[in-house]
């Protein structure tokens, strides 16, 4: 039997709002800061901004950001 | 951190490519760098990296060969990344990546030298790293930077 048209509207809106909820998830996700380090040997640690090590990583990068100010225009 | 599937297959790459980075020859300091030399090989890292903000390239003490304006401040401030970086761990770190809302900023050492440098948002890592590397690699050999290119 076939489904009732108002089943494949919902079906319809419903998969449009998965897809819109996974790429906000992906895209805050990716936005999320971090503070990575690497050692010789190729060991890397990450620090997470609430810890004592990636507060100062990010105060101390924040002030080179503030260094090199906006992109020069082409 | 929380860390999800993405971010990690994202450390694993950058992890893979550091290891194989590490794996190549060092180049030793082959005399002293000249601060033209290091404006050149600045520039030409500006020219690979479209992202790029603003630089410094620091000599073994910590003194500043170029940078991208005020480079006092970029002293500073980059020999305060460098002692944090080294007290967050056991051994002094490598590669420094650290990404903010509103840029990233890089740091590698290198053949006894270090450069530094501020991005836009989501430039590409290893990319990135890899070109500074090769830029210090063929400054510290005597070159200016561009390598290859250089011809």
């Amino acid at each position: 039997m076939p489904p009732k048209p108002h089943r494949i509207l919902l079906d319809r809106v419903s998969g449009y709002a998965d897809e819109a909820a996974a790429y906000m998830r992906r895209r805050r996700v990716s936005r999320e800061p971090f503070a990575r380090l690497y050692y010789p040997g190729g060991r890397a640690s990450d620090h997470a901004a609430d810890s004592l090590a990636g507060a100062e990583l990010f105060v101390a990068a924040g002030r080179l950001i503030e260094v090199a100010g906006k992109r020069p225009k082409p | 951190m929380a860390q999800i599937e993405t971010t990690v297959i994202q450390e694993a790459r950058a992890r893979d490519t550091t290891g194989i980075l590490a794996e190549m020859a060092d180049v030793e300091m082959n005399g002293v760098v000249s601060g033209e030399m290091a404006a050149g090989a600045l520039a030409y890292l500006a020219e690979m990296s479209p992202d790029l903000r603003g630089g410094a390239i620091l000599a073994g003490d910590g003194a500043v060969l170029a940078a991208s304006g005020r480079p006092e401040r970029w002293r500073e401030d980059a020999a305060a990344l460098l002692e944090v970086a080294d007290r967050a761990g056991a051994e002094p770190a490598e590669q420094v990546h650290i990404a903010t809302e509103q840029g990233e900023v890089f740091a590698l050492r290198h053949a006894g030298l270090t450069a530094v440098a501020v991005t836009e948002r989501f430039a590409l890592a290893s990319l990135f790293f890899f070109d500074m590397r090769s830029v210090l690699r063929d400054l510290a050999a005597g070159g200016d930077g561009r390598g290859a290119d250089a011809a």
